[in-house]
Parts: structure tokens; C-alpha cells; sequence
């Protein structure tokens, strides 16, 4: 347990770490570049917006809120604070209604569809590549080229193909949104099915992607487990086929989880963009509609939210792994 | 190195990537040197026109006629303007109309239409027949109008004084034809055009061009960084790696994709160029060029070789160069590859999301995919509009990870299996 | 006259590669161990005495092949049984194997105790876990071995004391062989020194009753085995008591071998160093006649025309040669 410990606090310590490090990047990159962030956000707004007081009021929130006119230090705590204070200001797209409030409607969907995604995604693709190694020949040979080519595909082709294929073909499920266009989210039957039936697409079009990757690696991993001395050993103790299996699939599978952990930020990337060809209200559309509507408060606080998802969902599965691999335990012991 | 090449060429993966590749890079350069169209222009006046062979229909009239009688001209024709999901509305029209079914035959043309004309009435109200149902049928009425007649058809022009029209005496029959060779004015379009009119296929090999320079650049600098990176930390090691690894590690976690976002943006819509794009995705990718080259120099540092260079007194750079870089070289190509294909694709996600190359100057892939979603074309049908980008992101993507997977097998003889 | 714990009669086995083609790396190899008994294997690297280990196991997995021979254990024939039968009622029961690096030899994230269950219930399904702890504990205090072993994962043990641990694992069934492929060529000579004298322990407390030693220093057999057996190229070429093969060997290879490596055991001073000139042949295309021909010293040229077959010598000693024990001597006289 003290070693658990030592590696509990070693891995929160790295989390803070690279959390500060995120955070200050997210302030200090857009204000490297030339300008004054919020002229050149006002400058573009009086080309979209009508009411000249309404843009006068946000620009004057905005100097306020960013303490443009304060030195870059100081400006920094302010920014720490209102992010404290879960103030990110208003959204300049969709003005009358704060970042926050935007961001807390689409975080949820963007949970609900990522991550049990990709975990199906990383379940499936494991059982394949163990399969793959395992079983050889023609599963082998037409499971890997396959995953070859799915992991080489781009995640938002792998979206359009299949809303072109199930959604605009064969119109099986519904080709944009989170649920149908005509109802009010409530706790319906009706809301709770369009919900489900809107989720299938990009939900399938995420865990695709991720198959590949996976696959392709549990298979190297397995085969080399294979061939691992242990393995001759405890055949030659008499130990049956099936429960050495298991001892190769348990191995081969742990170094899958870090894996996982250092690749989540790219798939979270991909499924992003793959939300955006589903108009899937998540944070992958609303960091489009920020784009298109040049919401600088509303890009800055998305790519904060992501980065804080991505780097607590590595931090969940590097804390997980440390339970299940007994190896982390004893290389804390020195 | 001679060796290693025709190694390499051994390696079936390794070929078939690299022909594709080869195949594509042919066809970006040789291409334009055919087609001298400007990527960018509009031509086309309206959205998504499908892919084929457009003749002008103007100019066809005052082509040479050739009579030419052709055996099934006529059922063609009716066809065409007929089809069958046509046929099965109109038999459900007669039928509700109060028509027998089984004197209805939809496949007889002639007495289908018969039927239609004399019982078709667009005042008669049908049950349960919606409005959008009962304008489908005007407009079927209207195109099977004249449909059997064997009349040709008149010319005529608008006098410009008295503004009526005066038949030039020139009749179209229904078996004229005219040589596409001999219209003035015929355009091919394999791809169609977008939803700006432009022609895809041309639109297409420019913006692959353009997609690769990028994906090149992209991967140049970021081997470049990560190289250096990886061999300062990995050689001289100590506070110099502890420093470098500490900002591996931190990019490692926090998603590159997001730094993307964030630098893209604040570039500004104005700024950004191709180039820019492709230096600001090689800055968020090196890390894992780092990464790799650094265990290799590791792994290298005290060898025997190193050692008796480092005893020779040779300089710190001279030993970098002719001791360390020739060990390392595979797994830069091989990383560089890799960083090419993921530059492509990164670029397509940036340009996705609406954060791609200033608009007005260049296509990219990524740039004609944010058209096609934003107008819709994988909901509309418009496949010639997304598909042919998707098949050369993939074919390029693929290709690349087939190269190195048939290097990796070369330069580590472990993985064949 | 002492019982034959192994017998083994003319065993050939093969590798099939993936090009469909047959390596012969043991061919037509004979040999007996009697109970109380051990038997050293000697040979460089390539030339087939572990594979010969993997062989004597009766148990063939790809791409390794059972072409042809009997392996009799304790009189039971074991060359014709299904797999599935050898796996359960012989392998880690009647006959043991220690592997070639024992460092990696124990699945790393199983506790000790967990792999010792699922060896014995490999073999006895109704023994409870109290009672096979109640084994174990046993015997790791026989062999000298911390209880405390016993609730460690691998990577909390130091080198020697995981070998020291696998062997422990190894001899849990009491086997009848314990088949040792190069137990200690991977550790430091201190705790090479306790791994032999462990093995030599296993054999005086009886918990195995006879052993085959592999090694590639011939020298180091003198102070473990009884006999001693060298190979090349997948044969036999000499064999006889450890006294005899280190002192007096016959076959020119077998000289080479003790020539080539520098040890400081008594009597063994003044043998001149003399390293052997070559590689082993390539076993994909065997050369006819003499396997060693290409590299011998004595070589004549109608070694290389017929296949030499075994001279057997009075008193179990053997040795593979066209020329006579007593040429050969007469050829080492004169350098």
C-alpha cells in the first residue's frame, strides 16, 4: 500500500504538473500573437452584429474580463480567477447566453458519446488482436489488413461513410443531431428513443476508428507475449494451454492501457471532428460554431474543457493501471 | 546502402505503398502540365453538377446534322424522362382514379401513357394525397407532354424590333444528330463540380499537390525537431535530458489537436497560408520523433564505436554526425513518413473544423471536405463532391503506413511474421 | 544394476520453417541416465543440445517436430502418447525442465504461490490452496529459500534468487528427470556457484532422482555430472564418464572444447588454449560425411566421402570418428 502510494503521488504530481503547464499555454498562446485579443474580437463582431450597443457592452465586459489594458501577469491571475469562478464570459456567437452555459449543454453529450466509445472501441479492437495472434491463418490475414487500413483512415471519412451508407442509404438512423429536431429534451420515452437513435452513428463511427489502432497493436503485443520464455516454461511444467492463454492475454493487455492512455488525446481529436459531420451537439460542433462565428471566449473555454477531459481521463487510467500491474508496485520499492 | 535500398525493394508492403504513392505523385505533376484550368474558377453556375460529359446546347444547333435511325431512339427517349419508380406513382394515380389494376400494365409505355393522358386531371382530389404528392404529379404531367409525339421540333428567334418570335425554317427532327467533335464547345467534367461551381477533378489534383506540400513541410519540421531534441537529450543526457523530456512528456499528454486549435485561431483567418498551416501542425508533432530517437541514442551512446570517437577527441557534432545520425536514419525516414501522413490528416481535421488555409488562394483536401460538409454533399448525394477526396486521403495515408510498415520489417527482422 | 530413469533410442526431431524446409537439429541421438545419476550435455551454441532438451520433454510445438525414436522414462514409453496425455501425466511430473533464462521464466504479474497452484493443479485437481501452500512452504525450506518468496511477484526477486526459485518450481513433483538447460550461464559466478551446488542438493536430498545438465562449458560438467555427452551438429560425437571426456577426450571437437575456454580448475593448467577455427554447418544443407570435417585438424579426405557412424568403446564410452582411438592419440602426440 506505501508503494501504491508513492506512485498515487507521483502520477497526481505529473497530472497538476502538466495541468498548470495546459493551462498557462491555453492563456499565453493566443496572446503571443500580435493584437489586442479583444479589438481584433470587436473589430470582427461589428461586421456580423446589428446592435451597435450590444457590441459596445461586450466590449467593454471583455476589457474588463481579460484586463486587457493590465500587464500580462496580472492580467493571468485575473483570468485564473473568473476560471475559478467558472466565469468565461459571454459567447459572441450566441451572445445573451454565457460560455459556460454553452459549454455546460454540449459537455455532457461529448462525455456520454467519447468515452463509453472508445472503450468499446478499445475492448473490441483488443479482443481481435488477441484473437488474431492467437488463432493465425485467415483470421489473421483478414483481420490485420483491415485494421490496417481502418486505423490509416481518417476519423471524420470512417463518419461520412457511414451516414452515407446507414443514415442517407439505407436511412436505418437519423444523419445529424443528438435528437430529433421537432421534440424538447425531457424525460419522455419518445425524447429518451430519438436520444438512443441519433447516438448509433457517431457512437459507431468513433468505436470503428478506434478498433484499428488497437487491434493492430494487441496483436504485435500478444505475439511477442507468446513468445516470452514464461510461457515455453509453463507448458513444459504441464500447465494447460487455456491458462497460459490467459496469462499471455493479461500481459500482452496491460501495456495496452498505457497505451491507451497516451493515445486518448488523439482520439478525442478525432472524435471531435467526427461529432461535427454528425452535428452531434457536443463540444466538437460547438468549437465549429466558435470557429464560424469567430467566439474567441467560447474557443478559448472548449479547448481548456477538452484538455482538462483528456489529461483527468489519462490521469483515471495511469491511477487504474497502477492497481492492476503488480510490476508498478515493485519498481516503487527503490 | 545500396544493399539496404534493394532490401527495402524486397518488401511486397513496401512496393505496393510505394507505387501508389508514385501513381499519385504522377498524376499531381503530370496533370496540370495537360489541364491548364485555374483550380479555384467558377464555371459553373449553380451547385453540384454531376459528373459527365456537358455539350453546349447551343452551339449543337448550328453543328452539322446527321440522320441517323436508331432502332430503340424512341423508348430511349421516353425512358429517360420515364422511370420506373415514375410508372408505379402513375399506376397508383389511375388506380385511386378508379381504374382497374389489372388493366394497368406499366410496362407498356404507350398504353400507360394513353391511360394517363385521358384520365390525368390535376383538379381531381385524391384522399389522403398530400400537397407535395400533388405537385409531383403537375410536374410528371407536364414532362410526359408531347413525350409520344414523333414531331421535330422548330426553331425560332426573337425579332429584336418587334420582340416576336420567326421560325428560321430550321426543324430538329428526332433523328438528328450531330459529331460531339464538331460542337464548338464541349466540356468534360468527371468529377462534376462543387458546390461553387468549380470542376472537382482539376479542384482535386490541386488540392492534393497542395495537401502533400503540407504534409511535407509538416514532416519535415517536425523530424527536424524531434531529432535534434531527441539526440541533445539522448547524447549528452543529464539536466539537458531531464529538461528535454520533462517538455516530451508534457506534450505527450496534452492534445496536440488543441494547441492546433488554439494557435490556428489566433493566427487569424487573414494569415494563415498553406505554409503557415503546415510549420504551426509540424510544431504540435515532433514529440514522438523525440521520443524514439532518443532511446536509440541511448542505446547507441556506449558503444564501442562512440567510445573510441569520443577517446579520438572528435568533436561533440562530428561524433553526432558520423557515429550516431547513420544509426538512427531508419528510424527518422521511418518516423518522417509517419509524421507526412499524420501532417495530411491533421490538416483535414484543422480544416474541418473551419481552422484550414486562407480560402481564397489554394484548395487542400481538408479545405474541399469543410465545403462539401458545410453544403451538405454526403446528405444531398453528391458523392463526386467528398468521395474522390476521401479515396486520396486514404490511398496517400495508406500507402505512407504501408512504406513503413515494409521498412519496419526490413530494419527489424523480429517483427516478420 | 541401478534402475533407467530415461532412456532414449535413436530421437530425431526437426524444425519445419516458415519456407517449408527441415532443419535436423537432433538426429538420431541415444542416450540412458540411471537412477541417482546425472548426465552432462556440452556443445557451442547452434549445435543442437537444447533443442535436444526441448526434445527429451516429448511434448512438440511448432515449428519444432517429432520426426522419429523412443523416450522411455521409469520403462514407460512415452514417444507414442497423446499430447494431451504427456502434457498432464508427464511433463512437470516425471520429467522437469529449467530454462535456459530463468529471468524470464515466471509470468511477471502472477505471485509465486498463484503459479505454484496452477502447477499442481495441472496434475491433481483435488488438492486444496492451503495444502499446496503447506508443500511449497516445505520445500523452499529444504532448498534454503524464504517463505516469504512464496507471496512476491517475480520482479520483487533478485536474479539468482528467481533461478534459485524456478528450480524450486521445477522439482515441486518430485520428477524422475530434471532436464537443466544452461541453469546459470546468465548470473554472476557467485550465484552460479549456489545454483549448482542447489542442483547437486536436489539430487542428494532425492528430490529428483536423476538429472541431464546442458551447458556449453564442458569444463563445468566435471564438478556437476557423471557422464558427459558432447554434440555437434546435432549428433553425438563423444561420450563417456565426466573423468574421461575432460581429461582424456577422443574426439577431436571434444578437445577443441576444452581448449577453448580458460579455466582455472586443478589439472586443467596446462591444457594449452587452443580455440576451434570455424562455425558449426549450416543444418539447413548438412554436409555429407563428417559434420566436423570442414573445421577438424586431422581432417582427411575420405572424412568427408561416407557418413561416420558411432564407435562404441568398451565401458559406455563413444566417439564419432573414421580414425581409431588409437591413430587419433597418435595425432594429438604429434601437435
Amino acid at each position: 500500500m506505501e508503494r501504491y502510494r508513492k506512485y498515487f503521488l507521483n502520477k497526481l504530481s505529473w497530472f497538476l504538473i502538466t495541468f498548470v503547464c495546459a493551462f498557462i499555454l491555453n492563456f499565453i498562446l493566443p496572446r503571443l500573437m500580435p493584437g489586442d485579443p479583444v479589438a481584433a474580437i470587436v473589430s470582427r463582431m461589428a461586421q456580423g452584429m446589428s446592435n451597435a450597443t450590444g457590441v459596445q457592452a461586450i466590449y467593454q465586459q471583455y476589457t474588463e474580463l481579460f484586463g486587457t489594458n493590465k500587464p500580462l501577469l496580472q492580467q493571468f491571475f485575473i483570468y485564473v480567477n473568473n476560471v475559478l469562478h467558472g466565469n468565461f464570459g459571454f459567447s459572441l456567437s450566441q451572445y445573451t447566453r454565457t460560455v459556460a452555459d454553452v459549454l455546460g449543454a454540449s459537455i455532457w453529450w461529448t462525455i456520454c458519446l467519447q468515452f463509453p466509445a472508445i472503450i468499446v472501441g478499445w475492448l473490441i479492437g483488443n479482443t481481435l488482436g488477441a484473437l488474431a495472434a492467437y488463432r493465425k491463418g485467415g483470421f489473421d490475414k483478414i483481420i490485420m489488413p483491415i485494421s490496417i487500413f481502418v486505423s490509416n483512415f481518417p476519423a471524420f471519412g470512417m463518419a461520412i461513410i457511414l451516414l452515407v451508407i446507414f443514415g442517407v442509404g439505407l436511412k436505418w438512423f437519423p444523419t445529424s443531431g443528438g435528437y430529433g429536431f421537432d421534440l424538447i429534451p425531457n424525460f419522455s420515452w419518445k425524447f429518451i428513443w430519438s436520444v438512443i437513435v441519433h447516438y448509433q452513428l457517431p457512437f459507431w463511427s468513433i468505436v470503428l476508428i478506434s478498433i484499428g489502432g488497437q487491434a493492430i497493436g494487441m496483436r504485435s503485443m500478444s505475439i511477442y507475449e507468446l513468445n516470452a520464455d514464461y510461457v515455453k516454461y509453463a507448458r513444459f511444467m504441464g500447465i494447460k494451454d487455456r491458462k497460459i492463454i490467459g496469462y499471455v492475454f493479461r500481459n500482452a493487455m496491460l501495456p495496452q492501457i498505457t497505451g491507451l492512455a497516451l493515445s486518448i488525446g488523439t482520439m478525442v481529436g478525432g472524435a471531435l471532428v467526427a461529432e461535427i459531420i454528425f452535428s452531434y451537439p457536443g463540444l466538437g460542433f460547438t468549437l465549429l460554431n466558435g470557429v464560424m462565428g469567430q467566439d474567441y471566449p467560447l474557443i478559448s473555454a472548449s479547448t481548456l474543457i477538452i484538455t482538462v477531459m483528456v489529461l483527468s481521463a489519462n490521469f483515471i487510467i495511469e491511477i487504474l493501471y497502477g492497481i492492476i500491474d503488480p510490476r508498478i508496485k515493485a519498481a516503487q520499492a527503490d | 546502402m545500396k544493399h539496404i535500398i534493394q532490401q527495402v525493394f524486397h518488401s511486397g508492403k513496401f512496393i505496393v505503398g510505394f507505387v501508389i504513392l508514385a501513381a499519385v505523385l504522377l498524376i499531381v505533376i503530370v496533370y496540370p502540365l495537360l489541364i491548364k484550368d485555374a483550380p479555384l474558377a467558377i464555371i459553373g453556375q449553380g451547385t453540384f453538377f454531376p459528373p459527365g460529359t456537358y455539350v453546349n446546347a447551343y452551339d449543337s444547333l448550328g453543328s452539322p446534322k446527321y440522320i441517323l435511325n436508331l432502332e430503340h431512339a424512341a423508348a430511349k427517349r421516353i425512358a429517360s424522362k420515364l422511370s420506373d419508380d415514375d410508372r408505379l406513382a402513375m399506376q397508383e394515380w389511375l388506380v385511386a382514379a378508379g381504374i382497374p389494376e389489372n388493366e394497368i400494365d406499366i410496362s407498356n409505355t404507350e398504353q400507360l401513357l394513353r391511360q394517363w393522358e385521358n384520365h390525368y386531371d390535376p383538379q381531381t382530389n385524391i384522399a389522403g394525397m398530400t400537397n407535395a404528392k400533388r405537385n409531383y404529379y403537375i410536374r410528371l404531367n407536364a414532362s410526359l407532354k408531347g413525350l409520344l409525339s414523333t414531331e421535330g421540333a422548330i426553331i425560332a428567334v426573337k425579332n429584336a424590333d418587334t420582340g416576336a418570335l420567326e421560325e428560321t425554317g430550321d426543324v430538329v427532327a428526332q433523328s438528328d444528330y450531330v459529331n460531339i467533335g464538331q460542337v464548338a464547345n464541349v466540356r468534360r467534367l468527371p468529377l462534376g463540380t462543387d458546390n461553387f461551381g468549380r470542376d472537382v477533378l482539376t479542384e482535386l489534383v490541386a488540392a492534393t499537390r497542395v495537401s502533400l506540400q503540407i504534409g511535407f513541410v509538416a514532416g519535415i519540421v517536425a523530424t527536424l525537431i524531434g531529432l535534434t531534441l531527441g539526440l541533445l537529450s539522448g547524447y549528452i543526457g543529464g539536466l539537458v535530458d531531464d529538461g528535454i523530456m520533462f517538455i516530451t512528456n508534457l506534450f505527450t499528454v496534452i492534445p496536440s489537436f488543441v494547441l492546433l486549435i488554439l494557435i490556428s485561431f489566433s493566427i487569424g483567418q487573414e494569415k494563415r497560408g498553406a505554409v503557415t498551416v503546415a510549420v504551426v501542425i509540424g510544431f504540435t508533432s515532433w514529440v514522438w520523433t523525440a521520443r524514439a530517437v532518443r532511446a536509440q541514442v541511448i542505446s547507441l551512446r556506449n558503444r564501442d564505436h562512440v567510445n573510441l570517437s569520443k577517446l579520438s577527441g572528435h568533436s561533440l557534432v562530428y561524433i553526432i554526425f558520423a557515429d550516431i545520425l547513420p544509426y538512427v536514419a531508419s528510424y527518422v525516414v521511418m518516423a518522417l513518413i509517419l509524421q507526412i501522413s499524420s501532417g495530411i490528416l491533421a490538416e483535414a481535421g484543422l480544416s474541418i473544423l473551419g481552422l484550414g488555409p486562407k480560402t481564397t488562394e489554394v484548395p487542400t483536401l481538408g479545405l474541399m471536405m469543410n465545403w462539401a460538409m458545410i453544403y451538405q454533399a454526403p446528405v444531398l448525394g453528391k458523392w463526386w463532391a467528398y468521395l474522390p477526396v476521401l479515396v486520396t486521403i486514404a490511398l496517400i495515408t495508406f500507402s505512407m503506413n504501408l512504406m513503413n510498415t515494409g521498412l519496419d520489417q526490413v530494419f527489424n527482422p523480429a517483427l516478420r511474421d | 544394476m541401478a534402475k533407467v530413469m530415461l532412456e532414449v533410442k535413436e530421437l530425431t526431431t526437426k524444425y519445419i520453417t516458415r519456407f517449408q524446409e527441415n532443419i535436423y537439429a537432433v538426429d538420431h541421438v541415444s542416450l540412458k541416465v540411471e537412477e541417482g545419476k546425472s548426465l552432462g550435455i556440452a556443445g557451442e551454441s547452434g549445435c543442437g543440445k537444447s533443442t535436444l532438451a526441448l526434445s527429451l520433454m516429448g511434448y512438440y510445438f511448432p515449428p519444432l517436430h517429432y520426426t522419429s525414436g523412443e523416450i522411455i522414462i521409469d520403462g514407460r514409453n512415452i514417444s507414442g502418447m497423446e499430447p494431451d496425455d504427456v502434457r498432464k501425466s508427464i511433463l512437470g511430473k516425471e520429467i522437469a525442465y529449467i530454462p535456459q533464462s530463468a529471468m524470464n521464466a515466471l509470468n511477471p504479474t502472477q505471485k509465486i504461490i498463484h503459479f505454484i497452484e496452477d502447477v499442481i493443479h495441472a496434475h491433481e485437481s483435488h488438492v486444496t490452496k492451503k495444502e499446496i501452500y503447506e508443500r511449497a512452504r516445505k520445500l523452499f525450506e529444504i532448498l534454503g529459500l524464504p517463505e516469504s518468496t512464496l507471496q512476491k511477484y517475480p520482479v520483487e526477486l533478485s536474479g539468482g534468487m528467481k533461478q534459485r526459485t524456478v528450480i524450486a518450481i521445477s522439482v515441486l513433483l518430485s520428477p524422475k528427470v530434471l532436464i537443466a538447460d544452461e541453469p546459470s550461464s546468465a548470473l554472476d559466478v557467485t550465484t552460479q556457484k549456489m545454483v549448482i551446488k542447489m542442483l547437486r542438493d536436489l539430487m542428494e536430498k532425492k528430490l529428483i532422482k536423476s538429472m541431464i545438465f546442458i551447458t556449453h562449458e564442458l569444463p563445468l560438467l566435471y564438478n556437476v555430472t557423471d557422464d558427459i555427452m558432447v554434440m555437434y551438429a546435432g549428433q553425438i560425437v563423444e561420450k563417456g564418464t565426466a573423468e574421461q571426456v575432460v581429461f582424456d577426450s577422443i574426439h577431436p571437437y571434444a578437445r577443441g572444447l576444452m581448449g577453448s575456454i580458460i579455466v582455472p580448475e586443478q589439472g586443467l593448467r596446462d591444457v594449452k588454449l587452443t580455440a576451434i577455427p570455424g562455425v558449426p554447418p549450416n543444418l539447413k544443407n548438412p554436409p555429407a560425411g563428417c559434420q566436423f570435417a570442414e573445421r577438424c585438424q586431422y581432417v582427411r579426405p575420405e572424412c568427408k566421402a561416407m557418413s561416420v557412424n558411432l564407435r562404441e568403446l568398451k565401458g559406455g564410452r563413444a566417439y564419432r570418428c573414421i580414425l581409431s582411438e588409437e591413430e587419433l592419440r597418435e595425432a594429438y602426440q604429434n601437435g
